[in-house]
């Protein structure tokens, strides 16, 4: 044996790197898929522009399209990638170190939490538009540090973590409806359609701020595709082989409630994306631990396409993205309860 | 004594409110296989966990070389010390050949992920434990047995001088705790490292240590060679058996025999326990 089974070594100089080639090629062909997704997008619409016009655009070349495919369509698509993306990390991060598939950012409460401090700022006007995504992520941590403080007791056991995140992410799901009806009507009906996630008039201006704090955190990222791997044993077993559990887990946590937040505060709370990619990427890349750029990868295809199926299905009406993520993630989600009981109350 | 690398002073062990281990001194014998035997809750699981770091004392503390353990870095430990605890779960479909490599953490940087002595560690850690075969099986779908093995080939691949082992015999049928053990005096013999064991069983501790350490109620009763410290008035003591202890027909060492001598009513026996 010169190598562990199903990984290739990369090797520059002295430097080494183990990259498993199933997870590889899943990503190579996930990154294939977006690309025609993202295509695909910009050609449909209340216009058809066919894909060769839309390569033309994207080029920078003249075009008489280049009006509804770069200004109208564009900034759209921008926000549904970065923000697909970023609840796909969100979601791997927080699963992780939950070690349970259901634990993640839109369930425990943080995209609630992220919504609620949105909406509360959005119907008092508070705050200044271009402050809203850090809004977003002071919500998203204060719901956190809530079911941290409410699940804690002498160590976080998954299930009640689960539980209390639950609870939590439903009494601040009441406490925006109430935002909501106190507020102003029109900035009332204007967050109500940013609270189903919907990229409907969403431009660059909600890109920037998610694409620069993504740039940010790339070092982050980097650290974390190594820290994921490093925590997925039990707590003994991961700190006999020398990781320093208690610094690695809320460094992943904080890092997937920062991005899930500045996801929500984009694309409002695009719900069972973080649920649903991680799981995705790991079932297709078959690796012991969630794939991080599978998870980005999957959760930038799902709102892509799940935005296109909004947009054109029941045109010329357009649904919010979130209803249609809703409609994949919702039986999902049931299912992983029901395996969940099923595994820990019956026999196995 | 103090040229032993691993050593604790003055150990106080606490799970919340309850005091474990109460003031314990001890000192590893270097080279040698240390087995540390006592009744269920005696404390030596807890005692191998605060000698590994994986529980931090309340008072007193173990030292790596005359250093506290809670100052060296943890990687550096691991580095030094491997541990495998009593249950240890895996990542979800690992394979057994990734969990091998696994062991390598402590001596990776983020940019040498596999070099030549990663290779050589982990190649070694299969062909001891007979592993290879098993390199592209899930850890999940194998045998008692074999994923004991491949255990603990990670924990060999980790290739520290120190190593504790929490009753790795206790999911397997004797043939294969045997082998086991067999292993973990040969890696002793062979590379001279040092082992520390938690076994329940008392004749496989008195047959595999070098040196026997005999736990009740947190403090340590009895310590040394296995013919020195086990005999019937310490199994009366350690456990509250009467036994009775002959010489192993096999290693010609102690040999524990349940019961009171001349007994031969086994329900009186089994009721006065039970």
């Amino acid at each position: 044996m010169t190598r562990p089974v199903g990984f290739a070594v990369l090797r520059v100089g002295r430097a080494s790197f183990l990259l498993h080639r199933r997870a590889a090629l899943v990503a190579v062909l996930l990154g294939a898929a977006l690309a025609l997704a993202a295509v695909a997008y910009l050609c449909v619409g209340e216009s058809f522009v066919g894909p060769a016009e839309v390569v033309r655009v994207l080029w920078g070349q003249p075009s008489p399209d280049a009006f509804v495919v770069g200004t109208l369509r564009m900034p759209r698509l921008a926000v549904g990638l970065l923000a697909g993306a970023a609840f796909g990390l969100a979601g791997s991060f927080v699963q992780t170190v939950a070690r349970n598939p259901l634990a993640s950012p839109d369930v425990i409460g943080v995209t609630q939490g992220a919504g609620a401090a949105t909406v509360a700022a959005m119907t008092f006007g508070v705050a200044a538009y271009d402050t809203l995504p850090y809004i977003s992520i002071v919500g998203g941590l204060a719901a956190a540090a809530l079911v941290y403080v409410f699940a804690w007791r002498r160590g976080l056991h998954a299930s009640r973590f689960v539980l209390i995140g639950i609870g939590i992410s439903v009494a601040l799901g009441s406490l925006t409806q109430l935002f909501l009806t106190k507020g102003d009507f029109l900035v009332a009906q204007q967050a109500k359609v940013w609270l189903t996630g919907s990229l409907n008039g969403r431009g660059y201006d909600h890109a920037a701020p998610l694409a620069s704090i993504l740039l940010v955190l790339t070092p982050a990222l980097l650290w974390a595709a190594r820290a994921q791997r490093s925590v997925s044993f039990d707590d003994d077993t991961a700190t006999a082989l020398g990781v320093r559990l208690g610094r690695v887990r809320l460094g992943l946590i904080v890092l997937g409630v920062v991005l899930a937040s500045v996801a929500t505060a984009a694309a409002g709370p695009v719900d069972f994306v973080a649920l649903l990619a991680p799981q995705i990427a790991r079932r297709l890349s078959r690796t012991a631990q969630i794939p991080l750029l599978g998870s980005a990868l999957t959760g930038a295809l799902i709102v892509t396409v799940a935005d296109l199926l909004a947009r054109k299905l029941f045109s010329p009406i357009e649904l919010p993205v979130g209803v249609f993520t809703a409609v994949v993630g919702a039986p999902y989600l049931m299912w992983l309860i029901v395996r969940t009981r099923s595994r820990s109350g019956g026999p196995a | 004594m103090t040229g032993n690398r691993l050593r604790a002073e003055g150990l106080v062990l606490t799970y919340e409110d309850r005091t474990v281990v109460d003031g314990l001194d001890l000192e590893i014998p270097d080279g040698q296989v240390t087995v540390i035997i006592g009744p269920n809750a005696c404390g030596k699981s807890t005692l191998l966990r605060a000698l590994g770091r994986l529980l931090k004392p309340r008072r007193g503390s173990v030292l790596l070389d005359g250093t506290e353990l809670a100052r060296i870095p943890t990687k550096r430990v691991a580095q030094e010390i491997g541990l495998l605890p009593q249950t240890p779960v895996p990542p979800e479909g690992i394979t057994v050949s990734e969990l091998v490599t696994r062991g390598r953490q402590p001596h990776h940087k983020w940019w040498q992920q596999w070099t030549e002595a990663d290779e050589k560690a982990v190649t070694e850690a299969m062909d001891r434990t007979e592993t290879g075969d098993l390199a592209e099986r899930p850890v999940d779908e194998l045998s008692g047995g074999q994923r004991q093995r491949a255990w603990i080939a990670m924990a060999l691949a980790q290739d520290t001088d120190l190593l504790l082992l929490d009753e790795p015999t206790t999911y397997l049928d004797i043939a294969h705790q045997v082998e086991v053990l067999d292993l973990v005096r040969q890696l002793n013999r062979e590379r001279g490292r040092t082992v520390v064991v938690v076994l329940h069983d008392l004749n496989q501790a008195a047959r595999y240590a070098d040196h026997l350490i005999a736990m009740k109620a947190g403090r340590i009763v009895a310590q040394g060679a296995p013919g020195d410290v086990i005999t019937g008035d310490l199994v009366q003591e350690v456990f509250g058996l009467a036994s009775v202890v002959v010489p192993d027909p096999v290693t010609g060492g102690p040999l524990v025999v349940p019961g009171a001598p001349g007994s031969t009513d086994r329900s009186a026996r089994i009721g006065r326990h039970g």
